[in-house]
């Protein structure tokens, strides 16, 4: 669906983006995380033809619409991080004006918009003066706009942001819904908790790279191992501590009094395994539990300190 | 033929809005209440002296174009010196950009909207210029000649706001620097001939007596200048002088040339030139934002 290689971007001495590149795959609601400055809305401003790159391409289904800007236009639908509503027009002649600047005139866009309106439950607002809509509408409304084209990709910039939680819990619900009518989504937000709950993809951006990318499963396989197992014993350490300085899945054994904290990068049958090997060498666990992991842990070790960043190192190691 | 999108909006926001009512209200109403007293005080000479002093209908009709002309060139950088920043301003800009539409079609559609809402003016405002028709003196052909006049004046006004716009973040900045500019075409353009003139008169006090006294070369700054170009046509209209006699009054004498005996044709020209080259302008400020 999307493919980008190698996207720069630089102002002045400053580079935004360092060689990105990004793959979504058809009808994936794709969550774009990145700190404050990661180069999210550089690429997201290229993506919409709002920008142009120093170098790289971003292809559409094939095409590569850096030269090709007109198709690029008609295959995005873009949600900016603020509203952008003019005064004086009705929901109607908002969405009309919009509908007349992606080229849909006369019924055919009346049409359009009174559907995507009852999509985004603004079709009782139809001649309110958009002025007088409260945020959350406001935000429905500029997804209504951005759909008005049916474009194949929709582009959201932090859409959540400013809204209650509320107000928040429908916009999500509202994006679900076009993502199970098959829509590709693209959605950048500093919310996690909200990405993990909605996205089936996330792609983590940090200094202007693409440091972490993969389908929500891969991601929560590597959250997991890169949280140790913790292991307490209540007889035969010796014979534990043994066992899994041999294991070759085991990365690292620390002990303290009866528990052992051991980096281990298997799956879970391994990790049932693993507990298995223990009770049949003669060793009695009292605990065998791997620590939660959550995406909020992995995105603050992805883009923070140093010696975080050994749990990244481990799990290139590990080959995942 | 589609309308252009923006144009259509501007249109339809500004047909809605109360202060469009409130401008032709008062434009039209002091045009009307200067006319009226003109016409009242020159019907109160006739019954005092059963004379008929046709050159007062002639005045009016100078008094309510020369009021319009200013009006215009004063209103229209106003209407447009918010027309991209405010875009910017409300968040819009960006959304409109990522639209199918180019940028040359919102700055034009944001030019057409603003010089519809001119004619409108122009156009409510003649039936207070046709009542000069009454006692005659002024042609249809005058009118369009004004007309002519005001639609370029009007434009080069509305393309300078919309280039300041569109280089400005601010919409006072903007507003404030299209006056500046405006201010400098017409002010400006007068002043530089003045000292010119002023300078060539002491020089030849100095050393040469006899030496014609002019503002030299300076003098085609004024083609760019929409208040003198309505001033000459004005004065032709009337036919109280020709055009090289009113630029030696002002700025001595240029001898004559294409120019001058076309000076009216060559500013019009020339103020469409700069109109459009504004607005080329603005076009580039909106596609560079993307680089």
């Amino acid at each position: 669906m999307l493919k980008i290689r190698n996207l720069q971007k630089t102002y002045g001495n400053y580079h935004a983006l360092n060689g990105l590149d990004m793959d979504i795959r058809e009808g994936t609601l794709f969550g774009f995380v990145g700190p404050n400055g990661a180069g999210k809305t550089t690429t997201i401003k290229i993506m919409t033809g709002l920008l142009r790159p120093d170098g790289g391409t971003v292809e559409i289904d094939g095409t590569d619409v850096l030269k090709h800007p007109g198709s690029l236009k008609d295959r995005i639908g873009y949600v900016p991080d603020y509203f952008g509503v003019y005064d004086n027009l009705k929901v109607s002649e908002y969405m009309e004006f919009f509908a007349a600047c992606c080229g849909l005139e006369g019924l055919v866009a009346r049409r359009r918009c009174h559907t995507l309106l009852e999509q985004v439950g603004l079709d009782s607002k139809i001649d309110s003066y958009v002025d007088s809509l409260s945020r959350g509408m406001k935000q429905r409304l500029g997804l209504a706009r951005a759909l008005i084209h049916d474009p194949s990709l929709l582009i959201m910039d932090e859409p959540t942001i400013g809204l209650d939680p509320r107000t928040r819990l429908e916009f999500r619900e509202t994006v679900k819904e076009l993502n199970e009518q098959g829509r590709t989504i693209l959605i950048s937000s500093h919310l996690l908790s909200d990405l993990s709950q909605l996205c089936s993809d996330i792609g983590i951006i940090e200094g202007g790279k693409m440091i972490l990318t993969g389908t929500m499963e891969e991601i929560t396989d590597r959250i997991h191992t890169s949280k140790p197992v913790v292991i307490t014993i209540q007889e035969n350490m010796p014979a534990a501590l043994k066992l899994l300085k041999e294991h070759p899945l085991v990365r690292s054994i620390s002990v303290k009094e009866n528990d052992i904290l051991v980096e281990f990068s298997g799956t879970g049958r391994e990790e049932s395994m693993l507990l298995t090997g223990l009770v049949e060498a003669g060793v009695m666990v009292r605990g065998f539990v791997r620590e939660p992991g959550s995406l909020e842990s992995v995105f603050m070790q992805l883009t923070s300190h140093e010696e975080e960043r050994v749990v990244l190192s481990y799990e290139d190691e590990s080959g995942l | 033929m589609k309308t252009n999108p923006v144009y259509r909006r501007e249109i339809m926001v500004s047909a809605r809005s109360f202060r469009l009512a409130l401008i032709l209200m008062v434009f039209n109403g002091i045009l009307a209440l200067v006319a009226l007293l003109n016409m009242y005080s020159t019907l109160a000479q006739v019954r005092l002296t059963a004379e008929v002093q046709y050159t007062s209908f002639l005045d009016l009709y100078l008094f309510v174009a020369g009021l319009e002309f200013v009006m215009l060139i004063g209103v229209m950088p106003a209407i447009t010196a918010g027309s991209i920043s405010g875009e910017r301003e409300r968040q819009t800009l960006e959304i409109l950009m990522a639209t199918r539409l180019t940028s040359a079609q919102i700055v034009c559609g944001k030019l057409t909207a603003a010089l519809s809402t001119m004619a409108l003016l122009i156009a409510s405002s003649f039936p207070i210029l046709a009542m000069m028709f009454v006692y005659g003196g002024v042609t249809a052909r005058d009118i369009c000649l004004l007309l002519l006049c005001y639609v370029a004046a009007a434009w080069l006004a509305g393309s300078l706001g919309i280039f300041c716009s569109s280089i400005c973040r601010r919409t006072t900045t903007s507003t404030v620097t299209a006056y500046a500019v405006m201010g400098v075409m017409v002010l400006g353009t007068y002043g530089v001939n003045q000292f010119a003139y002023y300078m060539s008169g002491m020089r030849a006090a100095g050393y040469l007596a006899a030496a014609p006294q002019s503002s030299g070369g300076f003098l085609y700054l004024m083609l760019m200048n929409p208040a003198s170009t309505f001033l000459l046509m004005i004065s032709r209209l009337t036919g109280r002088e020709q055009v090289s006699a009113n630029v030696a009054g002002w700025f001595g004498n240029h001898g004559g040339g294409v120019i001058f005996s076309h000076w009216i044709l060559f500013s019009i020209i020339i103020q469409v030139l700069l109109a459009l080259l504004l607005v080329a302008g603005a076009v580039r400020v909106l596609e560079r934002r993307r680089t």
